[in-house]
Parts: C-alpha cells; structure tokens; sequence
C-alpha cells in the first residue's frame, strides 16, 4: 500500500482539475492505496468554500472532498495564505481579521505551506492537478 | 524514472518543447485533459521524437472529447485505474500546464 | 559554468521548475514562496528557470505602476535561505534574444539534455 499526497491548483468548476484530482483520489482508494493529504493551493483554495452551491445536475465538488475525507480519512489543507488572499477564511480567522463571516469549515483546515512540505516528505507519492 | 503529466492542447507550443526537454529515456509521458487533443493522429505536439509505449492518453478525457477513433495508433489507451498503476510504477510525477 | 558533476548524483533537493513570467500571474510569487518555505524547514532546494520563467531574472523590474510587490525583491531573499542553484534553460534565454548579462542573479545555463539530466538526478519536483 502506498500513501499519496495530492496538490490542486485548481478552482472548482473553472478547470477540470479539481475534479481529475477527485476521479483520481477515488481511483487510488480502490486499488487499496491511501490518499492522506490534499493541499489546495492557489485558486484551488475556492474547493474549500461552504458557500458553494451548484445547480442539483452537476457534481458538488465540495461534497465530493467531505466524502473523500469521511470514508478514507483523508486530511483537507488549505494553504492559509492563499486563502486569506481570496476570501477563504475559517471561523478563528475571521475572529482574527474581524471579518464579519467565514467561508470555510471542517473537515477543511486551513495551514501554513509547511504542511506540504511535510506531506512531500512524508508521503510515498505527490501528484499534482493544475488548473 | 518520471510519469509526466501535461493538460493543455498542443497550441500551448513552447509547454509542449519544455516538456520533451525533460523527457529522460525510461520516463512515460499521459495526456489529461486537454492534453489529450496532442494525441490526435494529426497534431503540432512535437511528440514524434518519443518511443512508441511511452506516451499514453486518459482514456475517459479522450472519450469525453470524442477523440477515440481518431487518436494516433501508437499511443497507449490509460483509464482512471490504469492513470494510478502508473503512478505505483513511477516514483516521481511532473504536471505541466 | 555548467556543474556536470552536481547533475548526474542523485539529489535529495527539492527542484522548483518556474515557467510563468512575473506580474502577469502568481504562478511566480507562489512558487517562489514553496521554495522558500521548504528551505525555512531545512530542506535544500534548487531553480530551474524554464520557458517564461527566465523573466523572473531580467534586471531592471519595478514594482510601483502595478501597485504590486513583484517577485524580484523575494528573488533578492534566495541567498538568504541559502537557495543557491539557480539554473536556466539556455533555449529559453535564446529563444527571447536574452543571455546571461540581462539577468539580476547569477546562474548555470543548462542545454536541453542536461535539463532532462537534472529532472531525472531529483528525487522530487514540483512546477509552477
């Protein structure tokens, strides 16, 4: 078994590559391997957005990673400066930045770069989805 | 050993160069996306100069844009399932966009 | 000023292959911050200058017209982080009438079988 780490730069809806990224998760879960890190990145930062609300015909990207999270474990990071930078924050950072709403919560957490560092490190596999 | 990975159309020209500069012998090179359009019989994508079993296309991608039928015969046909087997087989992935 | 030997030893640093010219995008901006950040945690890390990338380097960038911070003052911080090997394509520097005077900092210009020579001597890699 081996344990993969994703990295999306890719908003939902705009690109394929959020949902590629999904497919592909799925995909290594039944060939019995682990997805243990997603790091969203750049615009894929948007993944990680609550609000998200599409129309009932198309996939909900954002049920699709809580799903993922749910079955296989798999932790949701969100870099915490890219997500700053577009509105992505989480309740204990618009505390902090007196912003009157969030737009993120768990399983989504929001971390600094240094978690991809480590999840390159410590994962036997990086594979990345770019917009 | 690398499995690259490439999601713009061949228009993306000098992406196209950069990628096969970094091709090594051994390497395998998956078209995704709108990569796949690259894998058309026809096309600008300078991938001629890759040996045949190296280069392959994602099989969903390319039926999605109704390419099959119309891909080049040399290149292999990847599912979503084949897409992981390569990723066990390599060690090392590079997406280009 | 190619180090031929460096190319072909396996290489545990992480390689930052940056294609995006600066201002136009963030591709740069935030490629650059993974680099820096990896290095913060004590890991060793390389630049490949490919493509549009090689722009990064071209001296003289300003940053006021665009009210943004651009990517030549943290390029000035690679020193600091001990981020040394600077590499660049020398098809990329051709194909836009550029050499090695034109850039801000000092690099190894690699022709295109050492490019695929030192993407295959890194263990791990990421592109922006």
């Amino acid at each position: 078994m081996l344990s993969y780490a994703l990295l999306v730069h890719a908003a939902p809806y705009s690109t394929q590559g959020s949902l590629s990224a999904l497919r592909f998760a799925e995909a290594v879960v039944a060939r019995g391997h682990a997805v243990k890190t997603v790091f969203f990145y750049r615009d894929g930062v948007h993944n990680a957005s609550t609000l998200m609300a599409p129309p009932q015909d198309e996939v909900h990207l954002g049920e699709r990673w809580r799903r993922l999270h749910a079955t296989s474990q798999t932790e949701l990071l969100v870099c915490v400066a890219a997500g700053l930078r577009r509105g992505l924050v989480n309740q204990a950072e618009a505390k902090r930045h007196d912003l009157a709403m969030h737009s993120v919560e768990p399983p989504f957490e929001l971390t600094g770069l240094g978690q991809l560092v480590d999840a390159m490190l410590t994962h036997d596999r990086l594979i990345t989805f770019a917009p | 050993m690398t499995l690259h990975l490439i999601n713009r159309t061949p228009d993306n020209r000098g992406l196209f160069d950069d990628v096969v500069e970094a091709i090594s012998e051994g390497d395998y090179l998956l078209l995704i996306e709108d990569g796949c359009y690259a894998g058309l019989a026809q096309t600008r994508a300078p991938l001629g100069s890759l040996p045949r079993g190296s280069v392959g296309v994602l099989k969903e991608d390319a039926e999605s844009r109704g390419l099959l039928g119309r891909l080049d015969e040399r290149l292999e046909l990847v599912d979503m399932d084949g897409f992981v087997t390569l990723t066990e087989r390599f060690p090392k992935s590079l997406s280009w966009f | 000023m190619t180090d031929s030997h460096h190319l072909a030893t396996c290489n545990d640093a992480l390689l930052i292959v940056l294609r995006h010219p600066p201002h136009g995008s963030s591709w740069l901006r935030e490629g650059i911050d993974v680099a820096l950040v990896t290095a913060a945690f004590g890991r060793e890390v390389e630049l490949l200058f490919q493509g549009d990338g090689v722009f990064a380097l071209l001296e003289n960038q300003t940053t006021g017209a665009l009210g943004q911070k651009g990517t030549h003052p943290q390029l000035m911080m690679l020193e600091m982080y001990d981020i040394e090997r600077l590499w660049v394509s020398r098809t990329a520097l051709t194909e836009r009438g550029l050499t090695t005077d034109d850039l801000m900092l000092p690099v190894s210009v690699l022709d295109s079988d050492e490019i695929a020579a030192l993407h295959a001597a890194h263990a791990s890699s990421l592109i922006f």
